[in-house]
């Protein structure tokens, strides 16, 4: 992929010596990482790899695990995300998250879509109104629901309610958007249009995305990170990974030697 | 030839035969667990229905014995103030004590009180009503001595009632989804705005059903009534005192069956229809109300 190597390269969230356990179980082990701002991350690696634990634990999603701790530093813009006095809460709305299966709640699509807002304290109708088509907009979904936004979320297919959830997302304004394997509960011709929708929302966020799928990583990404048993085995540019990794277990990964 | 390895095509006769005898046995137990619902219904109309009119209803009893003449307002009357009593303890903190359950699932605290909540499921009513009868009846030292009361009574109940409520709200909130309540926390929800705006209203039905258990168990309960309040023929004008025991439909039925008189038995049936159609209404009204709400949390956030 084109990764655009004229532009510096921001970090937007910094990753060091990080280490995460659920319980005495060791999910992740001593990780250091940066994700740079307006660009693409994927995370490959097989099962129980880490690479969703990592992705949860950048915006404290795994606080609700009993006896989940990290170690090390992990940063949003410098600042701590496990600090002793942040808001995980605060957190969570400057790092959006889209989930595996599509999750939208039992409410009209325009309630979907404003819930985020709602829970800020947004009361103006016609605020309401605009950020939810601007959202649904910028989620390509739209075109297909705008004479029926009072209609049940449950009431789309699949591909759009990821969609939907994307929209969600998107309609608070976050400064990183998490997938976590988004697409991996769609059909083809939807998880086209979801990667379509990343290419189109990378100007203005900044994007980590955790996929089985290594073609979709190499098709969506900028940059891409190989995970193994919890360790951080290779991070760099994904036509470098997948063309020319300096890991031999990466290649073994990518070239489908095992996972 | 070879001969063809796979048997013919359609089921063989045993699986047949097995199909049929399953199939009859499900419809057997089906009438089985539905006769005895029929069976009340019409053996309460058939034999309580010469005493069935509006004034029925709406009349307090009298003659002699008390009962003879009148109706059952009295019970109604005091049914539904114990049931209101007693949810009015239960229904805030059951729910209060699920919701704790729910969030804090895993501390030693929840673990404790889920084992005691279940404890007190199994309490037979009877000693519920005897320790009813000492904390708040008697002077032993709670301070309450409320006598035969309906306040006595109500709280007794309302305690049965509370874990009742918890159990069941617990049950109802661990069934929503956790990608539901994940789903929101991504999108910067503080826990209790989960909680208020989505996992309750997703759970109403189920607290809903918790609650109206709840009621259905105190409106059959008579033993602790027989400690805490026994029964007026009347609606008294406090619930707490010597005078403050309200008419009761369970206690009103069970006394005029012990009555030597033709004429109560037939009222006691026609009061056993009362009860369970009052059963039927609150049951479609918390359905209603849940349906209700669910279609509010819907609209709003």
């Amino acid at each position: 992929m084109e990764n655009g190597t004229q532009e510096p390269l921001v970090p937007k969230i910094a990753v060091k010596n990080f280490s995460a356990f659920y319980g005495k179980t060791q999910a992740l082990h001593n990780v250091d990482f940066t994700i740079y701002e307006r660009k693409i991350t994927a995370m490959i690696g097989p099962s129980g790899c880490g690479k969703s634990t990592f992705l949860r634990s950048l915006n404290r999603m795994n606080d609700f695990f009993q006896g989940f701790r990290v170690e090390g530093s992990a940063t949003l813009d410098g600042e701590e995300i496990y600090g002793p006095a942040v808001n995980p809460v605060l957190i969570r709305q400057r790092v959006g998250m889209v989930f595996q299966k599509p999750n939208p709640f039992q409410k009209s699509i325009f309630e979907n879509v404003a819930y985020g807002l709602r829970i800020q304290g947004v009361k103006s109708r016609s605020v309401l109104s605009d950020i939810v088509e601007k959202s649904l907009k910028a989620a390509a979904l739209w075109d297909e629901v705008k004479d029926r936004l009072n209609g049940s979320a449950f009431s789309l297919s699949g591909g759009q309610q990821q969609r939907l959830c994307i929209a969600r997302a998107l309609a608070v304004e976050p400064e990183v958007i998490l997938l976590d394997e988004p697409a991996s509960a769609l059909d083809p011709i939807s998880t086209a249009r979801i990667e379509e929708l990343m290419q189109d929302l990378k100007d203005r966020y900044t994007i980590a995305i955790v996929t089985h799928n290594m073609q979709q990583a190499a098709r969506v990404s900028d940059r891409t990170a190989f995970f193994l048993d919890g360790t951080l085995v290779e991070v760099n540019d994904t036509t470098k990974i997948f063309t020319n990794p300096e890991d031999s277990r990466t290649e073994d990964y990518i070239t489908g030697r095992f996972g | 030839m070879a001969e063809n390895p796979l048997p013919e095509k359609g089921l063989s006769a045993y699986r047949k035969v097995r199909n049929a005898l399953l199939g009859s046995l499900t419809a057997v137990a089906f009438i089985l667990a539905v006769t005895p619902l029929l069976a009340i219904v019409y053996v309460a109309y058939d034999r309580g229905k010469a005493a069935l009119s509006l004034a029925f209803l709406t009349t307090m009893p009298g003659g002699f014995p008390v009962g003879i003449e009148g109706g059952i307002a009295n019970g109604i009357a005091g049914s539904l103030i114990l049931i209101f009593i007693a949810s009015l303890l239960s229904v805030p903190v059951g729910i209060w004590a699920g919701l704790y359950l729910w969030d804090q699932s895993h501390t030693r605290l929840a673990k404790i009180t889920r084992l005691l909540s279940d404890l007190l499921l199994g309490v037979p009513s009877v000693i519920w009503g005897v320790v009813g009868f000492f904390v708040f009846s008697t002077n032993t030292g709670f301070g309450f001595h409320w006598g035969f009361s309906g306040l006595a009574a109500g709280l007794t109940l309302g305690f049965i009632m509370i874990p009742i409520v918890t159990r069941v709200t617990e049950q109802a909130l661990r069934d929503v989804p956790r990608s539901y309540i994940e789903g929101a926390l991504a999108l910067g929800a503080s826990r209790f705005q989960v909680v208020r705006g989505l996992a309750i209203p997703a759970a109403i039905t189920g607290i809903g059903t918790g609650i109206l258990l709840g009621v259905l168990n105190v409106l059959g309960q008579t033993a602790p009534l027989v400690f805490t309040n026994y029964y007026n023929t009347g609606i008294p004008k406090s619930l707490v005192g010597s005078n403050g025991s309200v008419g009761d439909l369970a206690m009103q039925i069970f006394i005029y069956i012990h009555e030597p008189s033709k004429e109560l038995h037939v009222k006691a049936m026609a009061a056993a229809l009362v009860l369970t159609v009052i059963v039927l209404l609150l049951d479609m009204g918390i359905r209603l109300l849940a349906w209700g709400s669910r279609k509010y949390a819907q609209r709003m956030g």
